[in-house]
Order: structure tokens, then sequence, then C-alpha cells
């Protein structure tokens, strides 16, 4: 039980007392310091890009059993605060490093997807979701391999939902990929077929067809 | 590029100041600390940062409130991402239960309280009323068949038409009544940190208005204290919900004033 704890929520690469800080946190958050968890995740987050492509997960957990065991919002609004902070600061991250930019993206895209409100996503987090896919968008992110991939990444996962909530924007991120795709000089040409892809993906509804699924994918799959 | 061409420039602040409060605007806002001292005014209403944590504010110059295409309003703007989903849930927890087809007790539809800003308010007192220990034990003990009108607290329904002083003293007559089911007195119980509800903000406390019918009540008021958001570090690293008692004899109209100073002294620690 123990193992499957570490391995549904990738604690493994966390020191063995923040593991158990952690782990009570999921069962009776009350009796821990929330702004501490939250703060140790999204640090953990912004360093691990395993981690943060499933935080998302823990932190439901985590504000489910809050909510559950004293009907509170600590945890979550700790993390949102934070969150907030970092996405404040993302420029001047990304300008240090680009691992952890695109950890960031990775995991406030993460938290979008799994921290639902009423079974909505969370509006607060459209705009400034949409802002990170922007900045991605950019010449001189597309101009990065990791950056490219983290974006197509998250429209992937998160992309439909996103349109839910705000059409316009949607359709003007894919303006720029298009311009991007087509305009862009010296894009590499990883970046160019992930592009297309994800143009393909989503004028196919969020989802490949089997023809572009087969010649997108055909190698890579067994 | 954040916000897009949809967005409008729009003068609603004043109207939505009540409104965007969160728990941890209260403190900026109160017109004296826990120690009941007047505050220095610095009030800047656009300030929705939580009093503990000291974020340099983001000099910018977006409008205050903005429409969305997916709102279908102007929305005042939440610097705090904490405070808007608080709000978000509590709008679509609101919105939920308008569609909801309980009509034990609708009101008649024409006559209904469709205010969203309103029945916003008026879930927030009732969340409150609901959090509290006192509730989970009455709602264990009596289930709902087997309530008496009169006998049994009955939650305001927050749909029907009325006006603010009454429902502000329905409200409180019903957490009044609540208090029957208050576990069993222990003085110097855990006291632990706690957060200012602001009563204030919640019922119109004008002094020594409506309020007749708190006179005679118990001699103890029992608050539940909602968790903070920050806690320091030499006090409790929990966010339990905690029933607290203060022993102060209330009469007439709540002194929140005086049971915080009550509290200070027993050696709490409080938000500041």
């Amino acid at each position: 039980m123990e193992n499957s704890g570490k391995e549904e929520y990738k604690i493994q690469s966390f020191d063995i007392e923040t593991q158990q800080l952690l782990k009570t946190a999921l069962k009776e958050p009350s009796t821990v310091d929330l702004e501490k968890v939250a703060n140790v995740i999204v640090d953990q987050s912004l360093k691990d890009q395993v981690f943060s492509k499933e935080a998302g997960r823990i932190c439901y957990t985590i504000v489910q059993a809050e909510a559950k065991q004293n009907n509170a919002n600590v945890f979550r609004r700790n993390l949102l605060n934070r969150l907030q902070q970092e996405f404040k600061n993302r420029e001047e991250t990304r300008g240090r490093s680009l691992q952890e930019w695109v950890c960031y993206v990775t995991f406030i895209c993460n938290v979008f997807d799994y921290l639902k409100v009423n079974n909505m996503p969370m509006m607060a987090l459209v705009h400034p979701v949409y802002d990170c896919l922007f900045r991605l968008g950019q010449p001189d992110s597309l101009q990065n391999e990791e950056e490219v991939d983290c974006l197509v990444l998250q429209l992937h996962r998160i992309g439909d939902q996103l349109e839910k909530m705000n059409v316009q924007r949607m359709d003007e991120l894919f303006f720029l990929l298009r311009d991007g795709f087509l305009l862009q000089e010296g894009l590499g040409s990883l970046a160019r077929l992930l592009l297309l892809e994800v143009l393909e993906f989503r004028a196919g509804g969020w989802r490949l067809s089997d023809t572009a699924q087969k010649y997108y994918y055909s190698e890579v799959s067994d | 590029m954040s916000f897009r061409n949809s967005l409008r420039h729009q003068e609603q602040r004043t109207s939505d100041d009540s409104r965007r409060k969160g728990p941890s605007r209260w403190s900026h806002c109160r017109k004296r600390g826990a120690d009941g001292s007047l505050r220095p005014h610095d009030a800047d209403p656009s300030v929705l940062d939580d009093g503990d944590r000291d974020q340099p504010r983001h000099a910018d110059s977006r409008p205050a409130s903005f429409t969305t295409p997916e709102s279908d309003g102007p929305l005042p703007r939440c610097a705090d991402w904490g405070s808007e989903v608080e709000k978000d849930e509590l709008r679509t927890d609101v919105r939920r239960d308008m569609q909801s087809s309980d009509s034990r007790d609708s009101p008649i539809p024409t006559e209904m309280e469709t205010d969203e800003a309103v029945l916003m308010r008026r879930q927030k007192q009732i969340n409150y009323g609901k959090n509290t220990i006192a509730y989970d034990r009455y709602i264990r003990e009596v289930p709902k068949h087997l309530r008496q009108p009169g006998v049994h607290p009955r939650t305001p329904n927050k749909f029907k038409k009325y006006s603010r002083r009454s429902w502000d003293q329905q409200i409180k007559l019903w957490r009044v009544k609540l208090h029957a089911w208050d576990p069993p007195a222990q003085e110097g119980s855990d006291l632990q940190a706690i957060e200012e509800i602001d009563l204030d903000d919640i019922m119109e406390t004008e002094s020594g208005a409506s309020s007749s019918t708190e006179s005679g009540t118990s001699s103890h008021y029992l608050k539940v204290v909602k968790a903070p958001s920050s806690t320091p570090e030499d006090s409790c690293s929990g966010t339990p919900n905690k029933v607290m008692r203060i022993g102060s004899e209330i009469e007439g109209s709540f002194d929140l004033e005086a049971c915080l100073n009550e509290v200070k002294e027993n050696g709490n620690w409080l938000t500041s």
C-alpha cells in the first residue's frame, strides 16, 4: 500500500520526511501545515519534470480531503496564491532557466486539469494558462524544442477544456501557431512536426484522425 | 498579453467592494486592530492580498473590472487567485442551487430573490453557520423528517425575498438556536489560531441595532473558527475547525471587539 501511494503520486523524489508530510496531508490535512505542503509541492514541480506532469493529482486529493475533513480550503488557497506569485515572475524564471519555466507551465496546466470547482475548471486560471501558452508560441520560444514540446503537450492535455472556457483566445493562439509554422525562420524540423500535428489535432476536434495517428505515431508505438 | 479586446472598462468598484472581500482581506479593512486600537487608515480598496504575506503589488494599468466572454456581467478584478476561486465556487454553488428542484420550500417564482450578489452574500452567511460543530451535531442528531418547526432550527431560505435587516435577523436567530447543539462545555479547551470572522460583514451591526433578540441568551457565545490562510511558526500548524468559547457576557448587540480582547487575554494568537 505504501508503494502504490508513492507510485501514484510520484513522491519518491522527495526526502523521507517530506514524503511523510505529504502522506499525512493526503489523509489528515488539518493536522499539517498546509502552507508548507503547498510550497513543497510547488517547489518540487519547478525542479522535477516528471513530478510537474502529475502533481495536479496529489493537489486534488489534498483539496478533497481538506474539504471533506473540515470544509476548509487552506491548501487550495495557498497553492493558488503561490502559483500566482510564480506566474508574475514567469518572464524572469524563463530567463533564468528554461527547464524551470517549462516545468511551471506543465504544473499550472496540470492543476487546471485536476482542480475543478463544482466540476468546472477554475476560471481564475484560464487567462493565466493562455498567457503561458501564448508565451510559448512566441518566435523566440518556438526556436527551443523543449518549449514547443511543452506547448503541444499542454494542448493535448487540456486544449479542449481550455477552448470551452474561451474560444476566442484559442483561435488567436492558433493564428499564432500557424504563423509560426509557416513563417518562422530557423524552426527545427521537430518543432515543425509538432506544430503540424497539433494543428491537425485541433482541426479534428481535439483528436487525431486514424490516418494522422498513423503518420505521426506509427514509428513510435509498438 | 493578458486580457483581450473583450475587456471593457467598467466603473463598478463601489458596489463591488463589499463583495470582493475574502477572509484574508478583513484584517486590512478593519477599523481596529485586535487589541482595539484604531488602525492607521491606509486602506487601498484595490488591495486584496493576504495581509500576512508581503507580496509586492504588481503595478499595472489593467482595468479595475472587466467582462470576459464566459461571464455574463462585469467582474471586479480579484488580484488574488485563492479568493477568486473561492468566489467562483460560491457563485457556482448558488447557481446550482437555483436550478435544484427542491420544491419543498420554493418561493413563488415571481417573488424569488435572484440577485446573484445578494444570494452569494446570503450563502456565505449560511456557510458560516453550517460550518460549525454545533450544526454537524444537529444534523446528525435530528434527521430532517423529525424536525419540528419552531423547535428545531431551520436554515433560512436564501431564495425568498426579505429585506436586509430581516434576513440578517433570521440568520442571527438561526445561529443562536444552533447553539443548543454545541458540544459540552470545556473551559480552557484547545484554543487554536483563529481567523477573524467579520460579523460586521455578515450582519448589519449598527451599534445597538436589530439585536434585541440576543438579550437574555446564553452568556457564553460560541464562535466557530475557520483555519487561517497562513499560520505563523509558533502557533498550531493544524487548520481544524474549532469551537472556541469566549467567556464574556453578551447583552444586546454582539461585541466582536470584546470577544477578541477576551481571546487575546487568553494568550491566543490572532491574525493582525
